[in-house]
């Protein structure tokens, strides 16, 4: 699905990410895990194209209709139409935005990439409602604007209700878990849960071992300045969870 | 040695010459006085220069070298447009180029406890509640613009609500202008709510065609105890329009004022909404947008002047300025000794999408009063990257995010607008705004 070969970034002449690699397969689940600054949000926000930050060598091969593309040059809403997904850390608040509009524009913008025809409001309405079904969200969230007003878990349910929506071959989710409280947690965990399926994949990104009881990842990776370190089973979470990173570190 | 006729400035020999024309007429005398009053208090004041602190950021010096005449009776060529901004189930009154309209008004019908006059006739009529209201003014206070307005008041409605009647109907007064040579406008309106009263008023402000044209309208609005006036001014005129606009507001105990203006730009706008809170327990809300572009020039100035304790004002102003327009928002807050427990909040925000534009945005709150809440606030930047980035994520190219965010900009202040109807005709005017956004 993805291949990562000897990614270095970093924003403003700052070195990030050192050398990247990583292989994600088709049905697979893979997670990062690492400390404060090791560039785990880097590399979701590389892999998704920021357009702030540099890749300085590298490549990231993602399969375009069944080709194998180098994507680092592709602009993210480019990659967004080919099915590359984001569930931001901090989702942004849209004000004046309302959700289902926005939520169509951005859904009819892959039904024109792949030649679909477009789908009509009320076609959406009812299909986004089915979506928010999957994430427990109060459908008055429909119509109010993006973000604007919602608590944490909130808009952390939102990010993966637009996953449901737009329905990407390979996501990205970065520290979704974060803030979250057990219940919320566990309604965000079932929902990606739901959407995962042998013809897509994820990288799960987060600082907890918590949230990958709910979504087991088939593999797990360490990442420490800007590089992987370590990359073994779900085992490797629970035994960065009681030792910290320190004894992964290079040279140990 | 210059001689006095020298000195004066071709601009304000017109001023004078209209005035003692309109003079000549049957009107009642103490009218005359106010036109006599009006006109030596503009000949005193003159044009304002940029020296004038409240004209620091607007230079009216462009309207001396224009030869101005009164604008004349046409036959409007643009009724489509006026029909799309109009609707059936509203009261409207059509004014093309300041001179009332019948054809395309629907002063028929009207509901009870409305009387809705045009100014010759009120101020015949209603003499009493027109002189008590400008009483409200010294004359010292005056604007420049308000003495220029009483100088040349000759047209106008006047809509006055008896006690305790709510008009259901959106009240639409509309101003079109269409000229070939330069020429003048000037409205004044007033509005006056009777106790417990209820109403909405729409004043549109249009022109469709390059029209060179300076228009002062003036509207004094009086809202007696407890009643609630939903008033919008909104314009939308031609590039080379001068706009130089006064909203008075006189509020009584428990009146809820909630205003709106859309300031769409001409080459030049200038609106002043200046709001005296004179009882316990009233409530103003002062909101606005604009948008700008090419060389246009916006200036909102505001002024809410909180005189007894207990009320509260809410004012938001946003800004969208596109290629190398000017915006200038100046809002006053003025609290005096007695008016404790008063709460008011202001913010300006502005978004800057042309890459020559300007901003000067000042609050300036006095406050005398010891135990109030106020709030103040202003921004003035450009789209946030990482919204960008979030809506390409979704798929939506930079171009689309950029418009979508403006768009969402916009939305954000017109919701607060409740009534739809007014929702709409403002979106129709705001085209221009969401055109350059293309």
């Amino acid at each position: 699905m993805i291949e990562i070969r000897n990614l270095h970034a970093g924003i403003e002449g700052t070195p990030i990410l050192k050398g990247i690699n990583l292989t994600i397969n088709t049905g697979e689940v893979h997670a990062i895990m690492g400390p404060n600054g090791s560039g785990k949000s880097t590399l979701s926000k590389v892999i998704a194209g920021h357009p702030q930050y540099e890749v300085t060598e590298g490549e990231i091969i993602y399969d375009v209709n069944f080709k194998k593309v180098n994507i680092i040059d592709l602009a993210a809403e480019e990659r967004a139409r080919e099915g590359i997904f984001l569930a931001f850390q901090y989702p942004v608040e849209i004000p004046g935005v309302n959700t289902a509009v926005f939520l169509r524009a951005a859904f009819n913008e892959i039904c024109k990439h792949q030649g679909a025809d477009e789908m009509d409001p009320i076609d959406f309405d009812e299909y986004i409602r089915s979506k928010m079904k999957i994430l427990e969200m109060d459908e008055k969230y429909i119509s109010r604007a993006v973000n604007v007003d919602f608590s944490g878990g909130e808009k952390k349910r939102n990010e993966i209700m637009q996953m449901a929506v737009l329905n990407p071959r390979f996501a990205v989710l970065d520290e979704t878990d974060s803030g979250l409280d057990i219940d919320s947690m566990r309604i965000v965990a079932d929902g990606v849960n739901k959407l995962r399926n042998k013809n897509n994949a994820m990288l799960v990104i987060t600082h907890y071992q918590r949230l990958l009881n709910y979504i087991v990842p088939d593999f797990v990776h360490i990442l420490q300045d800007g590089k992987i370190v370590r990359t073994a089973g779900k085992e490797l979470a629970l035994a960065v969870e009681e030792k910290g990173y320190d004894w992964l570190k290079e040279g140990k | 040695m210059l001689t006095m006729e020298q000195n004066i400035s071709p601009f304000i020999d017109t001023v004078q010459k209209y005035s003692a024309e309109l003079n000549k007429n049957n009107s009642p005398d103490w009218f005359k006085k106010v036109r006599e009053n009006g006109l030596s208090r503009f000949t005193t004041l003159g044009i304002p220069t940029p020296k004038h602190e409240d004209w620091k950021y607007t230079n009216l010096a462009v309207l001396s070298n224009t030869p101005f005449k009164p604008a004349a009776r046409v036959a409007l060529s643009f009724q489509d447009q006026i029909q799309r901004i109009c609707a059936k189930d509203e009261i409207t009154i059509v004014f093309v180029n300041g001179i009332l309209n019948e054809q395309l008004s629907s002063l028929d019908n009207l509901p009870k406890g409305l009387v809705l006059l045009p100014l010759n006739k009120a101020i015949t009529e209603h003499e009493t509640q027109i002189k008590e209201l400008l009483s409200k003014y010294k004359p010292t206070e005056d604007t420049p613009f308000v003495a220029f307005n009483h100088a040349l008041a000759e047209h106008g409605i006047y809509i006055q609500i008896t006690d305790k009647t709510v008009i259901e109907k959106l009240i639409h007064i509309v101003h079109v202008t269409q000229s070939t040579e330069a020429s003048l406008t000037t409205a004044s309106n007033f509005i006056i709510l009777g106790k417990s009263s209820e109403a909405t008023v729409l004043e549109t402000h249009v022109c469709f065609d390059q029209s060179v044209y300076l228009s002062t309208p003036l509207t004094d609005i009086v809202l007696a105890e407890n009643a609630v006036l939903h008033y919008c001014k909104a314009q939308s005129e031609s590039l080379k329009s001068f706009h130089v606009g006064n909203t008075r507001v006189w509020q009584e105990r428990d009146s809820h004022f909630d205003g709106f203006a859309l300031m769409n730009g001409g080459e030049i706008t200038r609106n002043d909404l200046d709001i005296i809170s004179n009882g316990e327990g009233t409530s103003s809300t002062l909101n606005g947008f604009y948008g700008t572009n090419g060389k246009q020039h916006v200036d909102n100035h505001s002024s809410m002047d909180h005189r007894l304790p207990n009320c509260t004002s809410n004012q938001l102003y946003k800004g969208i300025l596109n290629g190398e327009s000017h915006s200038v928002f100046n809002g006053k807050i003025f609290v005096r000794k007695i008016a404790q427990k008063t709460n008011s909040y202001q913010l300006n925000k502005n978004l800057i999408l042309g890459v020559n534009c300007r901003v000067d945005t000042k609050p300036q709150l006095e406050i005398f009063a010891d135990d109030v809440k106020c709030t103040h606030g202003a921004t003035i930047g450009q789209l946030n990257e990482d919204e960008i980035f979030y809506l390409q994520t979704r798929c939506i190219s930079k171009k689309d995010a950029v418009k979508l965010l403006a768009h969402g900009f916009v939305e954000d202040i017109l919701n607060k607008i409740q009534n739809p109807a007014i929702i709409k005709k403002l979106t129709i005017l705001l085209e221009p705004t969401f055109a350059a956004l293309e």
